[in-house]
């Protein structure tokens, strides 16, 4: 399984690398070679203007995942406000806040999410948009872990000793709340990107994301929706494909994180 | 129970409410602008006019005002009207499609259901061979793969390829009659959007019932000299399906995304579809009517999953009297 | 007197990510027709896992060698349908927590009529037998039926799977730590309560940690340490005077003789050593004890001890 994690997880990074080396052209239609399936020339077959689909998926894999990635941290961000606010402030700001989050946490992401790219787009562009609409669904469970790991390391001694010790606020957040967090709200960022990927798919799939004519994997696969009446299966395929391979990789290296560097959350037996 | 069940449905006005002023607050800091979408790419019409439309749309009043005008007519269950259809109300757009949606929905909650419970208590039961390994590769897949995705590959093999089924329902809403008894061209879409819950599902039962195989009760009951399969099905199955019923309730929230994506690719005409013309011409009276739509469903979803807890589980019963 | 229940070498370990840990190591007890038997040692001895083995209740990841002859068959080969109609009809169990042994999510009657049927008995048959027994006990079938484990008091349910043990008639009952979490004013009453069962003609196989009601029960006992049986004779004679060091040192520690505790700490099941378990803390070690690891050897009259003290004789 680790084996495995790595060897996908490197194809992920040579994919990302790949695309500074092999150049995009949007407009290099060859309609000569419309809709060809896959062969040795082009490897996953041409789009319905003849453009090389595997150049596309590449670059489409790069697009998503930069827009998942900044997605994530914007869902991490939110969380992270909100989580601390109920974290350090307790009581009854605590049981507001967290009912708040519950509600939010229940709602379905894609739905809202339609709401906040259509309200959004024209001020932001379909990306921002699409980062928006996820960092806006997804925070919730990024706000828990924060709270829940603030509630648990106000109580240890040691933060009782620094306060004793004269230390203010902010100190108290830099050296002591701030580590302490990073490594929770680390894997939950890792474990949203999947997610997040899928989202921005999703929306892009709609319509509702990056302009057509730029490759986002999701745009591709709107566009295989059309030219699957022609028989053209491999612009559905790849990019899917390509979808799902970024998201068990990431998955599996997040499982693999949690597993091997959180013994708090391991069984110890295997029965 | 009685007393929980009226306590929940009393909140969920204040949740509705909640959201409702959420999606306010939001619609006011956007920049979009409602008139400028109305209008659209025609740029000759005069600013007056454009004025004209948004005094109709009582778009000058002070912002309280609009507040509390929308959440009245939200009460009295006015929801506005929707842009595409050229001034309908939104809430009967929302109930002529819903049938549809319910049909499909209603299908895929059954095929999940039935199809979780089936392979997670036979997955558990043949723990280690080959079926059990089958089934969760094929689970593991289903929840990594795009809904969407696996709808189009669904759609090209057995639509246009093998031609066994219908590519599509008709897009028209007014062929919903004969849609919602079309058994052919629900049974594709019904099958795609159970996937990823069967997955979780089926997942989900195998993994508890193991947990509760290794239960002390159910060590006790072998020790009495009762089969293994009556010790799975009366001392390990009833147990675990109580979380199980949970799940159920939250399940609803995820099939309201898959709809969206599932009626889109299959030209079935429910409130999926509805969603997604109503985003590509950017209705938002319609995509807030369906929003909060969707956050009743999903408040009673989870009442329903709390209340089937109460009624299965005895120990929970008794300590909520 | 050909023995009831005659375990012979069994060895079970478990199959961990930290190693294999070897609950019982050539473990080799006899329990004749009647007779008491009890089982002693500290937690992770390897009691329960004696108790669970007989009744081949062990998880999957095990690996076991040896044998376990029930009136002269051996329960580790039976078939899976021999293997149930064993269960309950001629060996029972009494388990540790009668709390979490029951069905918390099903109504008693339908628990207790199934445990009875399983044992053979018809319907009719199983709900008189039932109320037969419980009435013994001083509890109504009737007022049982209609209820949940969690609604019933500790008491309550240690004497609803005392009934289920005994509703088949079994040739012999292993209790699995009768008075684990009971007060101990409570266990001159399990201590009665079981010689009852004995009383019956049943085998008795006592698990346990509890010094004092090993005492009151009396019969046989088989003192276990870090998964060997490192003595077993009567219990009197146990109590008057124990042949292996461990006893000695164990009845030294009771508050009431001098309650001073051994020193140091029982070897981890995943590492033990290739010789006497106990050298480390015996105050009577010498050379031998740590080259191998010692048989066991008559001490006494109908006294064995895995000691090399012993070797000589």
């Amino acid at each position: 399984m680790r084996v495995a994690a790595g060897v996908l997880g490197l194809l992920v990074v040579a994919a990302l690398l790949a695309n500074v080396i092999a150049p995009l052209d949007d407009t290099a239609v060859d309609l000569d070679r419309v809709l060809n399936g896959p062969s040795a020339a082009h490897l996953m077959g041409t789009d319905e203007v003849g453009r090389d689909l595997a150049t596309r998926v590449l670059h489409g894999m790069r697009v998503s995942l930069t827009i998942a990635v900044l997605a994530a941290l914007a869902a991490v961000a939110f969380g992270t406000l909100v989580g601390a606010v109920a974290g350090t402030m307790g009581g009854r700001v605590d049981s507001v806040v967290m009912r708040f989050t519950d509600v939010a946490a229940s709602q379905n992401h894609l739905l809202f999410g339609i709401l906040l790219v259509v309200l959004f787009r024209p001020a932001l562009g379909g990306a921002g948009a699409v980062m928006l609409a996820i960092g806006l669904t997804h925070w919730p469970s990024l706000a828990r872990i924060v709270r829940g790991e603030l509630m648990s390391v106000r109580e240890r001694p040691f933060i009782f000793a620094s306060v004793g010790g004269g230390a203010s606020r902010l100190r108290l957040a830099r050296r002591h709340y701030l580590p302490h967090l990073m490594p929770a709200v680390g894997l939950a960022f890792v474990l949203t990107v999947p997610h997040a990927i899928f989202h921005e798919s999703a929306y892009s799939f709609l319509g509702l994301g990056l302009p057509a004519h730029q490759a986002s994997l999701g745009n591709i696969l709107n566009d295989g929706q059309r030219s699957l009446l022609a028989g053209g299966w491999w612009i559905a395929l790849f990019p899917g494909l390509a979808i799902l391979v970024a998201a068990m990789t990431i998955g599996t290296l997040a499982e693999y994180w949690r597993e091997h560097l959180h013994p708090r959350w391991r069984s110890e037996l295997e029965l | 129970m009685l007393k929980l069940i009226l306590r929940r449905l009393a909140v969920l006005p204040l949740i509705l409410l909640a959201v409702a002023t959420v999606t306010f607050v939001l619609t006011e800091i956007s920049p979009f602008d409602p008139v400028e979408a109305y209008v659209g790419a025609e740029n000759n019409v005069s600013p007056q006019r454009k004025a004209e439309i948004a005094h109709a749309w009582g778009f000058d009043q002070p912002l309280p005002e609009r507040f509390g005008r929308w959440i009245g007519n939200l009460a009295q269950g006015d929801m506005g009207n929707s842009v595409i259809t050229g001034g309908q109300p939104v809430a009967a757009e929302i109930a002529s499609r819903a049938g549809a949606s319910i049909a499909l929905v209603g299908g895929a909650l059954a095929l999940v259901l039935v199809g979780g419970l089936v392979f997670g208590v036979l997955a558990a039961a043949f723990r280690g061979t080959f079926f059990d390994w089958l089934v969760r590769t094929m689970c593991y897949f289903n929840t990594a793969a795009p809904s969407f995705w696996v709808g189009l590959l669904a759609l090209y093999l057995f639509s246009i390829e093998l031609g066994w089924l219908p590519a599509g329902g008709s897009s028209d809403p007014r062929a919903i009659e004969a849609a919602g008894v079309d058994f052919e061209h629900l049974i594709l879409p019904m099958v795609v959007l159970s996937l990823t819950g069967y997955a979780w599902f089926t997942l989900f039962v195998r993994n508890t019932l193991l947990e509760v195989l290794r239960e002390d009760h159910v060590q006790f009951a072998r020790a009495q000299g009762i089969g293994e399969v009556a010790v799975l099905l009366r001392y390990a199955l009833p147990n675990a399906l109580i979380p199980f019923v949970t799940l159920v309730g939250t399940h609803l929230a995820e099939l309201i995304g898959g709809t969206i994506l599932i009626e889109k690719i299959f030209g079935w005409p429910g409130l999926g579809l509805l969603t997604f013309n109503a985003a590509v011409n950017e209705d938002i009276p319609l995509i807030v009517g369906i929003t909060l739509c969707g956050c009743v469903l999903v408040v009673l979803g989870n009442l329903l999953a709390d209340v089937l807890y109460r009624v299965m589980d005895p120990r929970v019963r008794e300590a909520l009297t | 007197m050909t023995a009831l229940l005659d375990v012979d070498e069994l060895s079970v370990g478990f199959r961990t990510r930290a190693g294999t840990v070897q609950a019982l190591s050539r473990a080799s007890v006899t329990v004749a027709p009647g007779e008491l038997l009890l089982v002693v040692g500290e937690s992770g001895s390897g009691k329960t896992v004696l108790a669970h083995s007989l009744l081949r209740l062990l998880p999957r990841n095990v690996d076991v060698s040896g044998s376990i002859r029930l009136g002269g068959e051996d329960v580790l080969a039976l078939k899976p349908d021999a293997l149930r109609r064993m269960r309950g009809r001629r060996m029972a169990l009494i388990p540790q927590s009668p709390a979490s042994s029951l069905n918390p999510v099903r109504k008693l009657g339908g628990q207790l009529l199934e445990a009875a049927q399983a044992r053979g008995l018809t319907e009719h048959d199983a709900r008189r037998r039932l109320r037969e027994l419980l009435a013994e006990l001083g509890l109504d079938l009737d007022f049982i039926s209609g209820r949940y484990v969690h609604q019933l008091s500790g008491g309550m349910q240690q004497r609803i799977v005392n009934t289920m043990a005994l509703v088949g008639d079994p040739d012999i009952v292993i209790a699995d730590e009768p008075t684990s979490g009971l007060d101990s004013d409570l266990v001159d009453t399990t201590a009665t309560q079981l010689r009852e069962i004995s009383a019956r003609g049943a085998s008795l196989l006592v698990i346990t940690h509890d010094l004092r009601l090993a005492q009151r029960l009396g019969g046989r006992l088989a003192l276990l340490y870090a998964s060997r049986i490192v003595e077993v004779g009567p219990t009197a004679a146990f109590f008057k005077a124990p042949a292996h060091p461990y006893g000695r040192e164990l009845l030294r520690a009771l508050p009431e003789r001098e309650g001073k505790s051994i020193p140091g700490l029982s070897p981890e099941l995943t590492a033990l050593p290739d010789h006497c378990a106990f050298a480390d803390r015996c105050p009577d070690r010498f050379d031998r004890c740590t080259e191998a690891v010692p048989d066991l050897y008559p001490a006494a009259d109908g006294v064995l001890a895995r000691c090399f003290a012993h070797a000589e004789r």
